[in-house]
């Protein structure tokens, strides 16, 4: 079977940040936090895959190394092939990002300049970037308000630009990260519709998404991965690991891997007590520090 | 191809500071005040100084306009680099744009562009005031000479400014190049007073850096029309300084961004 991603061991610690008085006192001393740990995946082409798990878990953490945005401390991991430490350029050719973060548009632009801009950087320019910019525009429903200022758009139509600006380099291995936060459930139900019946059935395109639903992760994927600490405790279709448990509902399966109760949606701690966790666990994400956007 | 992709980056950064309309106004109405200041400072000060003035003609306003004129690339390269790269980390765009084919160099270097042609914008609005409306005479202008002196400028101080932005891009503060050559450039460089006024043993600071050389170069260029031969000096001394500057800045950023990632602080701030 082909892989669209692979991981071997990888694994990410990240310095913890000392304050001032342990800085004097210990100015050598490195306090690390793991992140990711020993995380094996095998994903195939055109597998919808779900990373599921509680904030801090390493679900960002993992898309992220997976899109060369940070480095591995151990271990390795392949997209399409491409090592993510040694060939990242490749890496980034081939691979979208749906970040539900919407600071990263230019909120003074236009959707469609927006649009434009970043396909520069996928090296489409002139009429070719006019064409796909034209045809996502119209993919996700927006090519009536393109000519509005980003800033303008409510939630759900910066949440279609993201897709949008994802789909632009027509990539085989899609990252998605918590892409229904913020968003109504009418408006999560119709993404996760076009998620699956368009980028995946339709496109045959590799889906990475991480979420924070249970529900998301039963409807959409074919297999999940349950991570909690930086560890991946099991990997299975939804069905399969209900069925190895024989428990109702994925909600009990996540209990009985984690031993923590789901948090739907995902509230996050105050950061104080994140922080002490961090500190007396020594494990912790990057995505814990994502706040929650206003909905419509 | 990459003149297109340099081209979107002008487009975007253009957008982006013409939809603060107030602002961009202001900045053009903002720059008549400083060179009138040093016109009437001129005014003033008369023919005192005029042995240290000699080499550049004479003429106090005829050399502040070309200190202040060209010393803004330098202000443009130290800040440029370094505040586009805080820019995009505050604004939230550097990760959508880092996970893109571009390189991360690319970015950084076309993200300062726009400031680099309002820079020379300004160069040229003040040029222009000061030969035609306000008296400096650069009829025997060599003006290859100048292009050459003014393309060599841009590449050392672009390339202290990649430094400065690495330093950004692994402390997020206090960089330390930025404020070295801020606080030296103005006193050491030449861009006020011609550096024989600095005590001997100061003026050897002078030496070691690039805007005394780009200044000086500029001003023989364009307000006595020296040729090549008579610039050489000067233009050696710039391109021994890209060739070190210019290798060492790309390193620098490459290892900065490699930190960062192992750090995993490439969009922090």
């Amino acid at each position: 079977m082909e892989y669209s991603i692979e991981t071997y061991d990888i694994t990410k610690k990240f310095a913890l940040q000392k304050g001032f008085a342990e800085f004097l006192m210990h100015p050598f001393r490195k306090d690390e936090i793991l992140a990711v740990e020993k995380v094996n995946l095998k994903i195939g082409k055109g597998e919808l895959f779900g990373i599921l798990g509680p904030n801090g878990a390493g679900k960002t953490t993992l898309i992220k190394l997976l899109c060369t945005l940070i480095l591995p401390t151990a271990g390795t991991a392949y997209v399409n092939g491409y090592d993510v430490a040694e060939d990242s350029g490749k890496v980034r050719e081939s691979i979208g990002f749906i970040t539900t973060d919407e600071r990263s548009f230019y909120w003074r632009l236009t959707g469609r300049q927006n649009l434009k801009f970043f396909a520069s950087l996928h090296d489409y320019y002139s009429d070719t970037a006019r064409k796909r910019v034209d045809e996502l525009l119209n993919t996700v429903g927006l090519k009536d308000r393109a000519d509005d200022k980003f800033l303008s758009y409510s939630t759900g139509m910066k949440q279609r630009m993201a897709i949008a600006r994802g789909l632009l380099n027509d990539p085989e291995v899609v990252f998605m990260d918590e892409p229904t936060k913020g968003l109504d459930p009418r408006r999560a139900q119709n993404l996760r519709g076009f998620v699956k019946e368009h980028i995946v059935k339709e496109q045959g395109k590799t889906v990475f998404l991480s979420t924070h639903h249970l529900g998301e992760a039963e409807q959409l994927c074919d297999r999940i991965a349950i991570i909690d600490e930086g560890e991946i405790r099991v990997i299975g279709s939804p069905e399969e690991l209900k069925n190895a448990l024989d428990k109702p509902t994925l909600e009990e399966v996540f209990l009985h891997y984690t031993g923590k109760e789901f948090e739907e949606g995902g509230q996050k701690p105050p950061y104080s007590k994140r922080r002490r966790v961090m500190r007396e666990g020594r494990r912790g994400g990057m995505g814990g520090g994502r706040i929650g956007r206003i909905g419509f | 191809m990459i003149y297109k992709k340099a081209f979107s980056f002008i487009v975007r950064d253009l957008i982006l500071q013409t939809s603060y309309k107030f602002e961009f106004v202001l900045r053009f109405f903002f720059m008549f005040f400083s060179i009138l200041t040093f016109y009437f400072v001129s005014k003033l000060i008369g023919g005192t100084g005029e042995q240290y003035l000699e080499p550049y003609g004479g003429d106090y306003f005829s050399f502040v306009l070309i200190g202040i004129a060209f010393s803004g690339y330098l202000m443009t390269a130290l800040r440029g680099f370094s505040e586009s790269i805080r820019g995009e980390q505050m604004m939230g765009t550097l990760e959508a744009m880092l996970v893109t084919p571009t390189n991360s160099s690319t970015i950084i270097a076309f993200s300062t562009l726009w400031s680099f042609i309002f820079t020379s914008f300004r160069v040229l609005v003040y040029l222009l005031i000061g030969a035609f409306l306000l008296g400096v005479d650069m009829s025997d202008a060599n003006l290859i000479a100048a292009m050459i002196i003014l393309i060599l400028t841009i590449i050392c101080f672009s390339s202290i400014g990649i430094i400065s932005a690495s330093f950004i891009m692994v402390l997020k503060r206090g960089d330390p190049i930025n404020m070295l050559f801020m606080s030296t450039s103005e006193l050491f460089g030449g861009v006020l007073f011609p550096i024989a006024v600095l005590p001997a043993w100061l003026q050897n600071v002078s030496h070691i850096l690039p805007i005394t050389y780009s200044l000086n170069g500029m001003r023989h260029a364009l307000l006595q029309g020296y040729s090549l031969h008579a610039l050489a000096p000067d233009i050696t001394a710039l391109t021994v300084f890209s060739v070190v500057l210019v290798p060492l800045g790309l390193l620098t950023f490459k290892y900065a961004v490699k930190k960062a990632k192992a750090d995993g602080t490439l969009v922090q701030y």
